[in-house]
């Protein structure tokens, strides 16, 4: 009698209370390191409180995650089982709790655009067709990125720089510094872009010094007045536009 | 008369194909000029007494030919060459001879594959003896194909193929009259095995389970059943010692790879070097480098048999510089520890104790919220070949340098699916790097490096001309002065080198070929600058 209770104790602690160790257990292990633990955001846009890009339907986010988003870093988790995404769906929708989509940027973003033009921001980055490749295309970042990242962009830009953003300076034989963004690299050879957009190439042993820049190679901007700063993020938070396809252009393959 | 001489003509024909005799596999080193097992001999050694090509002359190497297979996917093969005859696999179950000396192709073999079956994955090589090549296929088959013309002579089923369990990519090792081949499949819930065929009829002589059953020695150090599940995979060729009549195999990681949980225990023999009696397949002893293994460090890393002195007497060593980053020295007489030490930088271990046991650090483990560790999953080192040169003394070993965030959850078993107990991936806070090693594998002491900009998968060569050869992630074929590791010479090939290089010789002009995208490229001297040597 006892054992009979207990087991129907047990059975009804196991389908009850919606338990969401597991949908937590796969997001951390699969989506946190782009979405941040809470689903905040990070170097992928957040997956709570917004209005998510692809759809917000349960059907729109597992469509997503088992077939990726084509042309950006979201990959596709074609080998999760029905079940894991169900758990895994769930447990994003319990990390949004009752957040409200609508409360998304504060600012301006007409402004934010002219604070974007005035600070010239196309002088490294490009929107549309617009502006340098020196720096990160900013077509889509406002759907790519989330608000905290981009700010943190703006206010400390070292403190996540992708890969293939990294600063080289290399120094010549003739004692010349040419900066630029590394495209590739090997043992033997380093190719950079520089802020005029070309390509630089070297041979290793034919230059003094290969120097790896610790820092990003992006100003800070911590000096812009406060509300200049939030409309600035405005306006790049509203840039949610699509890079031309035509297929997957990767600078290198040596770059990952 | 007529007849007489006919039927002379007749007996030579037959004797015409090259006979590769299990004498002639034995005494391998004794014949430079060509390449007749996986790792050149049963000691895995690599290393060639050629010299043409040396230390003063590198520098003139070039590409002398080039074959496209056209087979897409990784080509990690290693070809065997025997009397100016190259043979080789590609991945999809296809095969190759050539004219070393030129390149042309003398045949091309494709496995027929049932109606509907995935014919990807790598494939490392074959074996020879006698005059037929052996080669396993992705959906688990050992097929024996006649060296004259790439002709089916047999083909024997390992296990029925089922999508996402076991395959098989190993490099076959012809002992005696025997083939012997690991299974592939560590991360999808299967149960590893090495079995030994008759080369002559296909027929399977015996196997040995990686991973005992319950009640078996062994079976105590699974919980329940997980054993059944329990992974170690063979799936890297092994070494022999024709004179203690033992073959030396490595055993793959236990599986789930990430989470321990449900198979609590040592979990023998994954993640352990096992010593078999060829003949019977019986095991005569073990050792485990990582005991209860959580991060997919297997010990499929090749077993070199060396013959040193060994604190001040002649004695025969086993040594392996194992994916979770320790180089160990083992007695292959007894499986006795000698020596243990790590080779790049490891965050998992205080050390070995005097077993050779892993002191494991706390906080190692997987979790659900990830754990930095270092090596990464991939190991500081794996398939790729380290080298010995008896001349220097040095093991020359690719090292990686690169580490990663390890996530477990309790996975749940579906046949043909992944069994991994949750993910991996690498840290965003530094970058990989890699080294080229030269150790003195009597202390584990390094005595020259040369950095890598990324963590290879290439393996490396050593030769009589002082020389070791080495390829990069960045697709590189490079020369090193073996005693100083000074670069001497390289070539940019194009693709990430996934293979290891290996040496012979035809018509007295050395040559070395390496594997790179879907391309055999072989390199020598220009034609006639020998003569000026």
């Amino acid at each position: 009698m006892i054992a009979v209770l207990f087991l129907s104790a047990l059975a009804a602690a196991a389908q009850s209370p919606p338990d969401f160790a597991d949908g937590r257990a796969i997001y951390r292990s699969n989506c946190a390191f782009c979405h941040g633990l809470t689903g905040r955001g990070g170097r992928g846009p957040a997956l709570v409180g917004r209005t998510l890009m692809h759809g917000s339907t349960d059907e729109d986010l597992r469509a997503v995650i088992r077939g990726g988003v084509p042309g950006t870093t979201m990959p596709a988790f074609e080998t999760m089982e029905p079940d894991e995404l169900d758990r895994l769906v769930a447990f994003i929708r319990h990390m949004g709790g009752s957040a409200s989509p609508a409360a998304e940027i504060a600012g301006d973003p007409a402004r934010g655009r002219q604070i974007y033009q005035r600070t010239e921001c196309a002088s490294c980055h490009r929107v549309g067709d617009r502006g340098s490749v020196y720096g990160p295309d900013l077509t889509r970042i406002g759907a790519a990125r989330s608000l905290e990242y981009l700010r943190e962009s703006l206010l400390a830009p070292s403190a996540d720089i992708l890969q293939e953003y990294e600063g080289v300076t290399v120094v010549t034989g003739e004692g010349k510094q040419v900066t630029g963004i590394r495209v590739n690299e090997d043992n033997f050879t380093v190719q950079l872009r520089d802020a005029s957009q070309q390509f630089r190439m070297f041979v290793k042993n034919e230059v003094s010094q290969v120097k790896h820049e610790a820092k990003s190679l992006m100003p800070a901007y911590g000096s812009l007045p406060p509300a200049d700063l939030q409309d600035l993020l405005a306006y790049l938070g509203s840039l949610r536009g699509s890079i031309k396809a035509g297929g997957d252009v990767r600078k290198a393959d040596g770059i990952r | 008369m007529r007849r007489a001489r006919f039927a002379l003509l007749l007996a030579l024909a037959a004797a015409l194909p090259a006979q590769v005799s299990y004498e002639r596999l034995v005494n391998a080193r004794r014949e430079p000029q060509n390449w007749l097992t996986y790792w050149g001999d049963y000691t895995a050694i690599r290393h060639r007494d050629l010299s043409q090509v040396h230390t003063g002359n590198v520098k003139d190497l070039r590409m002398d030919w080039m074959f496209q297979t056209g087979v897409p996917g990784a080509f990690q093969t290693v070809p065997l060459v025997v009397n100016g005859i190259m043979y080789f696999t590609a991945a999809g179950g296809q095969a190759f001879a050539l004219d070393a000396r030129t390149g042309r192709q003398l045949w091309h073999y494709k496995h027929a594959f049932p109606p509907g079956r995935r014919a990807g994955s790598v494939n490392r090589g074959f074996a020879i003896l006698g005059d037929r090549l052996f080669m396993v296929t992705p959906d688990c088959n050992v097929v024996a194909l006649e060296t004259l013309t790439g002709r089916l002579a047999w083909q024997t089923e390992i296990v029925p193929y089922k999508k996402g369990t076991y395959y098989a990519t190993v490099a076959p090792l012809a002992v005696k009259d025997k083939i012997i081949v690991g299974i592939s499949g560590g991360e999808e819930g299967t149960r590893g095995f090495i079995d030994a065929y008759n080369a002559a009829t296909g027929e399977r002589a015996w196997r040995f389970w990686t991973v005992p059953a319950k009640g078996e020695p062994g079976g105590e150090t699974w919980l329940g059943d997980s054993w059944m599940r329990g992974g170690g995979p063979a799936w890297l060729t092994g070494s022999f010692d024709p004179a203690l009549n033992t073959l030396y195999w490595g055993i793959g990681n236990p599986g789930p790879d990430l989470y321990g949980g449900d198979r609590l225990g040592d979990n023998l023999y994954t993640d352990s070097l096992v010593a078999l009696d060829p003949d019977s397949g019986k095991l005569k002893w073990h050792f485990q480098f990582t005991p209860h293994d959580t991060h997919d460090w297997d010990a499929c890393q090749t077993l070199m048999l060396l013959d040193l002195n060994w604190q001040g007497r002649p004695r025969k060593l086993v040594v392996q510089a194992n994916r979770n980053a320790f180089f160990y020295v083992l007695d292959r007489e007894t499986g006795e520890f000698l020596m243990g030490k790590p080779f790049a930088r490891q965050t998992w271990a205080k050390g070995l104790d005097a077993k050779g046991r892993p002191i494991v650090l706390p906080n190692t483990e997987p979790s659900p919220e990830g754990t930095r560790l270092c090596p990464g999953l991939a190991g500081a080192t794996n398939w790729m070949a380290p080298s010995y040169n008896p001349q220097t003394g040095l093991f020359y070993l690719p090292v990686r340098e690169q580490c990663d965030i390890y996530y477990s959850s309790p996975p749940k078993y579906i046949e043909g699916k992944p069994y991994w107990g949750s993910v991996f991936r690498g840290v965003t806070d530094e970058k990989e790097w890699g080294l080229l090693k030269a150790l003195d594998p009597l202390t584990g002491e390094t005595r020259w490096d040369f950095r890598y900009h990324r963590a290879p998968w290439a393996g490396t060569l050593s030769t009589a001309g002082g020389l070791v050869f080495a390829g990069d992630e960045d697709g590189y074929l490079m020369a090193f002065d073996a005693r100083s590791g000074k670069d001497l010479w390289k070539f940019y090939t194009g693709n990430r080198l996934v293979s290891s290089p290996i040496t012979y010789e035809v018509n007295g002009r050395q040559y070395i070929t390496m594997p790179s995208g879907a391309a055999l490229l072989t390199f020598a001297l220009p034609e006639g600058a020998q003569a000026r040597q």
